[in-house]
């Protein structure tokens, strides 16, 4: 059999289509995520047990299970549970967006915990406010640290979303499994798809060590 | 809500669930020993004088950790019996295509781990007249291995979690058995509820022992 991977580009603005929608669904679950993932991350340190409980129990489940069970779970139990219709996307971003909350709050806890004891003791002997503590102390040097770590995450998140083509969203992967069944070019079509994403990811990867190279030059100076 | 849970259906078909928890595990198991060892001969490769071996297997790495892993399983299964004219069985096939995927994760483990081995001590192998064999299964092995044994646990937890893909290409693992049973049964909440938590019950105590490694050595570099 020859291959040509001419054929693909007959498929060009499907493909596209699709990798908007990987794109979109992405950058969506990245904010919501790590808004999410910020959030448990103090919860986690919380001084009542309950929120705690909750706060880690959410956060082993989601890290503890495989992504594409999740997916499943949400797809088809949560409209069951809550007696609504939800959309292919929605119930996506839900999913992912849970998935993603878990693995940042780690990045986040992660990064507080590293963030010095005497910092906090310099803002007590400074008689700061507790709210300035935070917003001026903490959560600056808590997000330069985190910044590396989350870019990764990210990756993962973009990687993991092609997951979404096993429920029946149009995204890259799914737009591309459906060229190649249809026109018996596996080979051409998938690694196109395959590549594609690593066009994207591969790059994203190399910010990760550019950053964290600077991160660590500025903690050090 | 007016759905009335019923376990039932469940508990009468935990055989067909045991069954996919079995093809799972050895899923699991056979994709880690092709990582732990085909990782390891990678991140030698990686660290090559020449760049003639060096440029390939970085590429080989790079191209496994930033695709979707569901994208190699797929490409796996359709193209390699095309390209290479050879048929395996879907359990061959997913072995092949988790292991590979994690062998490059684990060969970044030991690389990483493998730099850390101090200069002096392959000089003192050079001095004490090691071959460069004798150097990496004396010297570097035992060093980069134990650095990255917490690393490698936590890749191995990830391609337990990521074999739960292959039931997309019909090899019958735990997922594959869970969403038969959920079709089956029409209880798709209850079915997918134990499957997760079948899935949480292998990978929890696994991630809490790597945590308590990396305790154990946080407390003991002090």
């Amino acid at each position: 059999m020859t291959i040509d991977f001419g054929i693909v580009l007959g498929f060009k603005a499907a493909l596209l289509q699709g990798l908007l929608m990987t794109l979109k669904l992405t950058l969506v679950c990245v904010l919501l995520g790590c808004v999410l993932g910020f959030v448990v991350s103090l919860a986690r340190g919380s001084r009542n047990w309950l929120v705690r409980g909750v706060s880690r129990g959410y956060v082993e489940f989601f890290r503890g299970t495989p992504v594409i069970v999740q997916l499943f779970w949400i797809f088809f139990c949560l409209p069951l549970v809550l007696g609504v219709e939800l959309s292919n996307f929605t119930s996506a971003v839900i999913a992912l967006t849970l998935y993603m909350g878990a693995i940042t709050s780690e990045t986040f806890r992660a990064s507080l915990k590293s963030v010095g004891r005497e910092q906090l003791d310099a803002c007590i002997a400074l008689g700061l406010p507790r709210w300035t503590q935070i917003t001026s102390v903490i959560l600056p040097q808590a997000v330069i640290r985190a910044v590396p770590t989350l870019l990764s995450n990210c990756v993962s998140l973009f990687k993991e979303s092609a997951l979404v083509s096993a429920v029946g969203m149009a995204d890259l992967m799914f737009i591309g499994q459906n060229i190649s069944n249809n026109t018996a070019r596996p080979i051409e079509v998938l690694t196109i798809v395959a590549v594609i994403y690593f066009v994207i990811a591969f790059p994203l990867t190399r910010a990760v060590s550019h950053v964290e190279r600077r991160v660590l030059a500025k903690l050090a100076a | 809500m007016d759905y009335t849970f019923d376990f039932h259906a469940i508990g009468q078909n935990m055989g067909p669930l045991i069954d996919g928890l079995v093809m799972t595990i050895q899923l699991t198991i056979a994709a880690n020993l092709v990582g732990v060892t085909l990782g390891f001969v990678i991140a030698l490769l990686a660290l090559s004088r020449w760049a003639a071996v060096r440029t390939p297997v970085m590429l080989f790495v790079e191209f496994f950790r930033c695709t979707p892993a569901i994208v190699q399983i797929i490409w796996i299964f359709y193209c390699v019996p095309i390209l290479f004219d050879v048929y395996f069985d879907s359990l061959t096939m997913g072995v092949i295509a988790l292991g590979l995927n994690l062998a490059a994760f684990n060969a970044e483990a030991y690389r990483a781990a493998i730099q850390t081995v101090p200069r002096e001590q392959l000089d003192a192998g050079i001095a004490l007249g090691l071959s460069p064999i004798q150097r990496i299964a004396y010297i570097v092995l035992p060093v980069a291995v134990r650095a990255s044994v917490p690393v490698l646990i936590t890749n191995g937890i990830g391609s337990f979690q990521q074999s739960a893909l292959v039931a997309l290409v019909g090899v019958q693992d735990l997922m594959y058995a869970g969403k038969f049973l959920a079709t089956e049964t029409y209880r798709p909440i209850e079915t997918f509820t134990v499957i997760a938590l079948i899935y949480l019950a292998v990978s929890f105590p696994v991630s809490q022992l790597v945590e308590y490694l990396e305790r154990r050595r946080g407390a003991a570099s002090h």
